[in-house]
């Protein structure tokens, strides 16, 4: 990367951490770290959780499955986008009136019991560590075309996914759940603001999108196969066709494509880190309010990946001839990593400035979604764990202190575990390695978390046993099936059991229900009922915020009067 | 409205608001499943959704998982905070407050 790519990067990087480290939370109460004070607003939470959500796999992901799959990779950002809409009917507003600080803290309290938050803890490390690995991946990716040299003996990848960990790991130890809120408020606003320069270059340089779509169907999809060289791909769909761009079928079949949509669109509710951030909203209509703008967001984002990754399929082919740089990552004007599709498409266009603004973008989707992911594992270990069961006297500067500490271990094991997955070993085998190992993440929190938190919310009759048992069930299936899918060849089931949502979570919502129904819900739900699902708490934060704005504004008057 | 600070839900209310939200999203979600389940059921029974042109040579599958759909979640997630704002507008906070069932300012009960 030249002076202005690597300028550009290191001016992106920079705003981020300013943002954090200004917006540090100034005291050192528990409520300042993981829940910036419970006093985000609508806007800046909505671009927050965008900032949380989309990441490699959004940014780097998406794209890379269209560029290989065409319309079967849209399926990605379909799913993405619509997990949102669960969110909003289901679990938004109730989860913010209720007023915890984690998922596991919201099963505990809601369900009175201690072991059911000890499950949860461990279901949510198991999401957030199979989410952290991807994101370290991506950043491994990214730095090793971009960069191309390692530091310290370490490779170019292992660089990448070491020196992005580090950075991501000291800024949510410093800056807690209020400096991340504006840090992910900020990467997001960068993150689109990449896509959007990237989408407008192409079409200002003549990209017709309609066009490219009808010319690149018109020729059967081809992939680089295990010798090398180009392989055209059947149609899961219709078998006696080859697969194209423009049409369903390349990767899924029918039932394939819903199970994708149903793993991804179940799993953004049980997030642990998207979820958090619902109870940093000052009311729970706010956290409502605040997901109609996420899905707006998310809509605008992903139909932009959707198109980028499309431009890529047109327009890479055509340049390998003039840009020799490109023989190497390509073979027969095919790429060799998906995931290059949005880097290479950078450079094509804004030459290495360009290809720095793409880097910034992947690396500021890495990092924010990271640094949601760490704070989610501090919450947990820190507040579900060390503040409820290793040390209960403890004192709000040693519960921030813990929450720290495991911040950086988490982020260790995130960077450890990524070093261990070469991501040239799996390409060929999935449409994008990156949006790959996300969904693995969506199985298990759609099937193992979401069940349960939504009965939770919905079902009085929910109890501490049924929902152990309901988490327990969700992740074993979960996990089982993605494991035996790894290693299943095509077909129905192969689609199935690789997004296994569909069935995993049906079993998880009936195992609850049946367990549920022969042990004794807990004594208090009519008062968690009132928290809930009433709307007191909500006016009374209304009210409240009504007469301290009107208290300022008469002492303002008093001061002017005086002068 | 007044500035009365000490407001607060009856069990009653709640339960009637909590069931009115319930159907409220129940419903929305079938018309989200069905929205999404159309997909892959027009793909693999009807030639036209993949093989036709329509704007700019894209076929209509290809424009609903393009734009159309981001579009739907959108709509339907708005009107889905407006019908359960409304609800919860109406149905609850009507109730004087009594010194028995103050709540705390996280709006849990004492």
């Amino acid at each position: 990367m030249t002076g202005a790519g690597a300028a550009g990067l290191v001016v992106a990087l920079a705003a981020v951490a300013t943002v954090a480290v200004v917006m540090r939370p100034r005291g050192a109460s528990t409520v300042d770290f993981y829940l910036a004070g419970r006093r985000v607003g609508v806007v800046t939470n909505s671009w927050a959780i965008c900032g949380d959500y989309f990441s490699a796999a959004s940014f780097l992901g998406v794209a890379a499955a269209v560029y290989a799959t065409g319309l079967d990779g849209a399926w990605y950002a379909v799913g993405f986008a619509a997990g949102f809409v669960p969110v909003l009917l289901f679990v938004a507003a109730p989860l913010r009136r209720f007023g915890e600080f984690s998922i596991p803290d919201f099963l505990g309290r809601r369900l009175g019991s201690e072991r059911v938050r000890l499950v949860a803890v461990g279901v949510v490390q198991l999401i957030i560590l199979t989410y952290l690995v991807p994101q370290t991946v991506g950043s491994g990716i990214t730095w090793e075309l971009l960069v191309g040299d390692g530091v310290l003996g370490m490779s170019a990848y292992a660089t990448g996914v070491v020196a992005s960990t580090a950075v991501v790991a000291t800024l949510v130890a410093f800056g807690g759940m209020r400096g991340t809120t504006w840090a992910q408020a900020v990467q997001f606003l960068l993150l689109l603001g990449a896509l959007v320069w990237l989408a407008a270059t192409v079409v200002g340089a003549g990209f017709h999108y309609g066009d490219a779509v009808q010319h690149i169907s018109t020729v059967p999809l081809e992939a680089p196969g295990a010798d090398g060289a180009l392989e055209p791909e059947q149609s899961a769909l219709h078998p006696d066709r080859p697969a194209v761009f423009g049409e369903p079928g390349a990767t899924y079949g029918g039932l394939g494509q819903l199970a994708l949509i149903v793993t991804l669109a179940m799993g953004t509710a049980g997030l642990p880190h998207v979820m958090n951030r619902y109870f940093t909203a000052p009311t729970g209509a706010a956290a409502r309010t605040t997901t109609v703008w996420v899905l707006c967001l998310a809509g605008l984002f992903y139909s932009l990946a959707v198109m980028v990754g499309t431009a890529a399929r047109e327009l890479i082919p055509g340049a390998v001839d003039d840009n020799p740089w490109l023989a190497d990552l390509t073979v027969d004007g095919v790429l060799l990593v998906p995931e290059h599709a949005l880097p290479v498409l950078g450079r094509l266009f804004g030459g290495e400035a360009g290809l720095g603004v793409v880097a910034a973008g992947a690396l500021v989707a890495v990092m924010s979604t990271v640094a949601g992911l760490l704070l989610a594992a501090a919450t947990s270990w820190g507040h579900d764990v060390y503040e409820r069961h290793l040390n209960p006297r403890a004192t709000q500067r040693q519960a921030v202190l813990a929450g720290r500490v495991t911040t950086l271990v988490t982020a260790c094991a995130a960077a450890g575990l990524g070093l261990l997955m070469r991501p040239d070993t799996m390409v060929g085998a999935t449409p994008s390695v990156v949006a790959t190992m996300v969904t693995w993440a969506f199985a298990v929190a759609g099937s193992a978390l979401t069940p349960v938190f939504v009965l939770a919310i919905w079902w009085q009759r929910t109890t501490a046993t049924g929902a152990v048992w309901g988490m327990a069930v969700g992740a074993v299936v979960s996990v089982g099936m993605f494991t035996a899918g790894a290693v299943s060849s095509g077909g129905l089931l192969h689609d199935v059991l690789v997004t296994p949502t569909l069935v995993a979570a049906p079993l998880a919502a009936s195992v609850t229900v049946l367990v549920s129904r022969r042990t004794t819900p807990p004594p208090d739900v009519e008062r968690s009922w009132l928290i809930m699902h009433g709307t007191a708490a909500d006016r009374r934060a209304e009210r409240l915020a009504r007469l301290v704005v009107a208290e300022d504004r008469r002492r303002r008057e008093v001061r002017r009067a005086r002068r | 409205m007044d500035d009365d600070v000490a407001t607060t839900d009856t069990v009653a209310e709640v339960d009637a608001t909590f069931r009115t939200l319930r159907r409220v999203a129940v419903g929305y979600f079938v018309v989200f499943v069905l929205g999404v389940a159309a997909f892959p059921v027009l793909s693999l029974t009807l030639d036209w959704w993949s093989q036709a042109r329509l704007l700019g040579g894209m076929s209509p599958g290809f424009l609903v998982a393009a734009f159309g759909l981001y579009v739907f979640f959108a709509v339907l997630g708005l009107a889905a905070a407006r019908l359960s704002s409304a609800v919860e507008h109406r149905m609850l906070g009507d109730t004087p407050a009594t010194d028995d069932d103050l709540f705390l300012d996280d709006g849990r009960a004492p």
